[in-house]
Parts: structure tokens; sequence; C-alpha cells
């Protein structure tokens, strides 16, 4: 029977872990593959093609950055990192190198789900995702028009600087997927210096200011201490 | 740096001792011309001078300069150094002995001080992995028979059972990762010479960060935020001061009975940043409270269940964080009812590493 389920591959040498992935995503409605070690991974990656991949940081054999260095040559299929919290240097350097997501040891079920959902309809639809016909963003009362660069929250408009929409429409095009520091800095000026992360942190302290966000309310934009921004997806 | 400034104060020291000597045996000699006095003058310069400055070094050289200059200006003939008269040479020895030993045992002293305080951390440490291993222990247990209890039995319990056992295996397992969390944060600090490290952290991030995850798990007990207007930025190992301040929140939601309100206020004054955590519950007893931030260290392993103690490891982890940080934490009764813990950060620091 030739099934049309997306294929997710996790890479986990924790046999419990990837017993437990495998279960969870299958009765999420996942088709699954496992591989151990990195090697395998790759192997199975190249026979299989699948849709997502899951990946854990510590593998007997090679660093799962290898991993994920060998697979960006040639696919962008989207990939999620799995870390233990000493990994934190290693997280900013795996989504530097294109991972799309991370989720930290010890995660809750529910979590992970949602963000294979996420990292899944994020490369289907690419930069569409939220997108209404006539270049629109639409989340949960957020509506960015890209046409003419304005942003409104509940129909109200929200007056924001240039370099402010910049950063909103780019977190947006990529909503749901944290976006790191470096790489908003480099999107948005285009060069990297002493300041630049303040920089950039000032544009964000503006920008939720602007927005009305309360520390430790549900915002538009979550902010992952010492990583960078994500923006919220619809109904996430 | 430190080295140089040490090494430059205890100059300073030396010589400032060694004048005031001098000038104390000046006016001795001159004002009764006795000299009686004047070795004992000389030899307390120089035990002083072995108290406050670090090594020998300091001291020999002082009890040198001392035995030269004694020989020189306060014994016969004046003013003139002089070996021929017995009792310049026996008095010279004796003075240059004195002076040695003395100084020989102010620093051995100093030595013993500072090993007590090597062995007194190793007892802490050493405590502490104690009380470690008997509260890991509990949740464990609960963890294994309940899992097992479930592979063995499964038909036989109805769902309702079932679900419990699961969500007992759930919140303790979630509690253990706490507690690693928190061992993970003492072992980071722990080893001496790993240092924090500084990056510059957004003020409002941080409590929305701290917030978001405290809310995940205390859904039921809203916090009240009052942080200043303006942009802060706070030079911080950001992941472990947000857990100073889960873990101060978390301390309050367990332990303030009675609390209707929690709040959180931030301001700065001058170069320092005061974080305000307050609550309206019940306050703490004031025989802990002098120990609130290092009982977990010094409790006998045996006496206490596992559960009301998980808040000690938690404040003594606070207090290694601040205290690595170079800041100041504190715990106070409020006259109106419940308690306040205050942590203080400096907002400068030349050491930072720039992102």
């Amino acid at each position: 029977m030739i099934s049309n389920k997306y294929k997710i591959l996790v890479i986990e040498d924790e046999s419990n872990i990837k017993n437990l992935l495998k279960a969870l995503l299958e009765t999420s409605g996942y088709q699954v593959i496992t591989a151990k070690s990195c090697q395998s991974g790759q192997t199975q990656f190249i026979s299989h093609r699948p849709d997502l991949v899951i990946l854990d940081l510590g593998l007997p054999d090679f660093d799962g950055m290898t991993f994920l260095k060998e697979i960006r040559k040639e696919s962008l299929t989207p990939v999620i990192i799995v870390s233990a919290r000493s990994e934190d240097k290693d997280k900013v350097d795996a989504l530097d190198f294109g991972a799309n997501d991370y989720i930290t040891k010890p995660f809750s079920s529910a979590e992970l789900v949602a963000r294979v959902r996420s990292a899944l309809r994020n490369s289907r639809h690419s930069a569409d995702e939220g997108r209404l016909p006539g270049g629109k963003f639409e989340s949960d009362g957020l509506v960015i028009d890209y046409d003419a660069r304005r942003v409104f929250i509940d129909k109200k408009e929200i007056n924001l600087t240039q370099t402010e929409y910049n950063i909103i429409a780019l977190l947006s095009e990529y909503s749901g997927r944290v976006m790191t520091y470096a790489a908003i800095i480099k999107a948005i000026w285009g060069y990297v210096d002493i300041n630049s992360t303040k920089k950039l942190q000032v544009n964000m302290a503006n920008i939720r200011k602007k927005f009305g966000a309360k520390p430790g309310e549900k915002n538009y934009i979550v902010n992952e201490l010492g990583v960078g921004y994500r923006m919220c997806e619809r109904n996430e | 740096m430190k080295k140089s400034y040490e090494i430059a104060k205890d100059i300073m020291v030396t010589i400032g001792i060694l004048c005031v000597c001098f000038f104390i045996c000046f006016t001795i000699h001159n004002a009764f011309e006795r000299n009686a006095l004047i070795p004992s003058v000389l030899v307390l310069g120089v035990f002083l001078i072995s108290v406050i400055t670090h090594g020998y070094v300091y001291g020999t050289i002082a009890a040198i300069i001392i035995v030269l200059a004694d020989n020189f200006a306060f014994t016969f003939p004046f003013y003139a150094f002089s070996y021929l008269l017995p009792e310049n040479i026996i008095s010279t020895i004796i003075l240059f002995v004195i002076t040695l030993v003395t100084c020989n045992i102010t620093t051995k002293l100093k030595r013993q001080e500072s090993i007590k305080v090597e062995s007194e951390n190793e007892r802490m440490r050493a405590n502490l992995l104690r009380s470690v291993s008997h509260d890991l222990r509990t949740p464990l247990t609960t963890i294994y028979s309940s899992s097992s209890v479930l592979l063995d039995n499964y038909d036989e319990f109805s769902d309702k059972q079932r679900m419990q056992i699961l969500k007992g295996i759930s919140e303790d397992s979630l509690w253990l990762s706490r507690m690693v969390e928190n061992l993970l944060s003492i072992t980071k600090l722990d080893s001496a010479n790993v240092k924090v490290i500084k990056t510059n952290t957004a003020l409002d991030e941080l409590i929305d960060s701290a917030l978001i995850k405290y809310s995940k798990r205390y859904p039921y007990q809203k916090v009240t935020v009052d942080i200043p207007d303006e942009f802060l930025f706070i030079p911080m190992d950001s992941i472990l001061i947000e857990q100073v301040i889960i873990n101060i929140l978390e301390n309050a939601v367990q332990h303030a009975k009675g609390m209707t309100k929690l709040s959180l206020k931030v301001f700065s004054i001058s170069n320092k940043v005061i974080f305000e955590i307050k609550d309206n519950g019940c306050g703490i007893p004031e025989e802990r409270i002098k120990h609130i931030f290092t009982g977990y260290y010094s409790q006998d392993a045996s006496s206490y269940d596992s559960r009301k103690h998980n808040a000690g490891i938690g404040l003594s982890v606070c207090a290694s964080i601040i205290k690595a940080h170079g800041g100041d934490i504190k715990a106070e009764n409020l006259k109106s009812g419940g308690c306040v813990f205050r942590f203080t950060l400096n907002m400068e620091d030349d050491e930072y590493d720039q992102q």
C-alpha cells in the first residue's frame, strides 16, 4: 500500500527516546523511519527522502551538526534539532547552519508535535504560509499588509519605523521558526558589527512596546533568550 | 590585573608602616633619649606588615631594613653602621630572628585559614552530594515503581487509576528535571576557575522569558510585573539569572502559605539593577532566614523530607549564581506580612563578552 503520509526520519541513539518519538509521531499520523547514528541517518535520508528530520545533536559516530551540514548541501528538508541544555551554543550554530527549529530536552509530546506540524507546513507553502491573496500575513489579530508595508493589530494600525517593519516582515515570513540574532541582523542590515545585537534588541523592545506586549504573557513574538526570536503561527 | 594591584597595595602598606615606625622611633630617640622602646616598636611594625601583606617577601624585607636601620640610627654609635661592639651584633641577630619568626608564623596562620576554607567547601560539597542523592531517590522510586506496576498489571487497573499513576510519573520526572537543572548550574559555578560568561541581555526579554517558563509550571498564581520603561541592558549569563528568578518565584509558590499576591519589580540605582520579588504569604521563620541561602549545604541528610527541601537547593543555587555575578542576594520578612527576596546585579562590567 502506498501511503501519502508525511515521512519523518528520527535520528537518535538513545533507544528509549527513539521508540517514544516513533510511537508519538505514528499516533499523530506520520510515517516514521529511524536511525541510530549519523552515518545510517545519511543512508536512510538518501534512500527514503523524508519530509522532515528530527535530529539529536549528540550522536555516537559524528556530531549531529555534520549530518546537518551534509544534507544542507543539496536539500531544504526541514530539520528539527533535539538538544540538551548543555548544548546551548550548538543550538545557535545549528540554527545558523540551516536547522529549522530546536526543542530542548525534556520536552512534552504536545510541544514536539506542534513543532513538527509547523515545520512541515512552513516547508510545504514556504514563504506563502499565512499570506492571503494580495500579500497579507494574518495571525490571531495581527495583520501585515506586505504591499502597503502596514501592520495592524485587531484592526488598529501600528506605526512602525522602516527597520521595525522590516524585522516584523522578516519574522512573519519565517513564522513558526526561530530566527537567530545573527540571521536577522544579516537580513536587515546586511553586515554585523559589535553593536548590532544591541541595535536589534532595542528595535525589538520598541516593537514590543508598540504592540502592547506584556512580559510573561502570550505575545506575537516569542523571544528565545540568548538565541533569537520566533513569530507565533496562527492558532499556535 | 588584580595581582599587580595587590602587589602595589602590599608595597604601599609595607612602606607606610615602616615610615610610621621610624617616625615613632625618631620621636622617642630625640625626645626621651632612651632607646629601650625602639626594638619593640620595630618588631610590632614587622608583625603588622606580615599580618597585612601576602606571603613572606614583604615581612622579610621589612625585617632586614629594620635591623639595618636600628643598627644605623638607634644604637651606639648613632648614624653609622657598626658591628664592632658585640652587643650590637647580638641585638641585631635577636631582632632579625624575632622578626623572621613572626612573619613566618603569621604567614603560616594565613595559609591554614585558606586550607580551612577549602576543607569547609569540600565538606559542603559532600553534604550537597548526600542531600541530592537522597532527594533524587524519592521521585525515582515513584517513577520506577509506578511504571513497573503499570507494565506488570496493566489490565487490572481502571482507566482512571492508570491516568493517576501516569500523572504521578510525569510530575515526579518534571521535578527531577528541575533538580538536575539546578545541579548543572551548581557544577558550572563550583569549579572555581570557571567564570560566568556575561552577555548583554535586554531586561524585558529576560523577564518575559522567565515568566513564560514560570507560568507554564504554575499557571494559577499570576505575577504582577513592574519594570522600568527605559531600555536596560545588563551583562549576565541570562540562562542562570533566568533560573534565579524562576527559583525564587517557585519558592514563593511552594512555601508562602496564604499568598494571594506575588510581584516582581526591577529598578536601577546608579549602576546597579535591583530585582525584588515580593509575596504576601506567611513569611519565613526567623530561625531559618539566616540560613535560607546556605541551608541546603549544611543539612543533615537523614533528617528531612525531600519535597520541602527542593526549595533549599533552589535558593542555594540562586545564592551561588548571584555571587558568581558579583551581586548580592537577601531575604527579608515584611512588616505587612510576607517576605521579599532582593538581588542586585551590576550594570557595567569591563569583562563581559560582546556577542
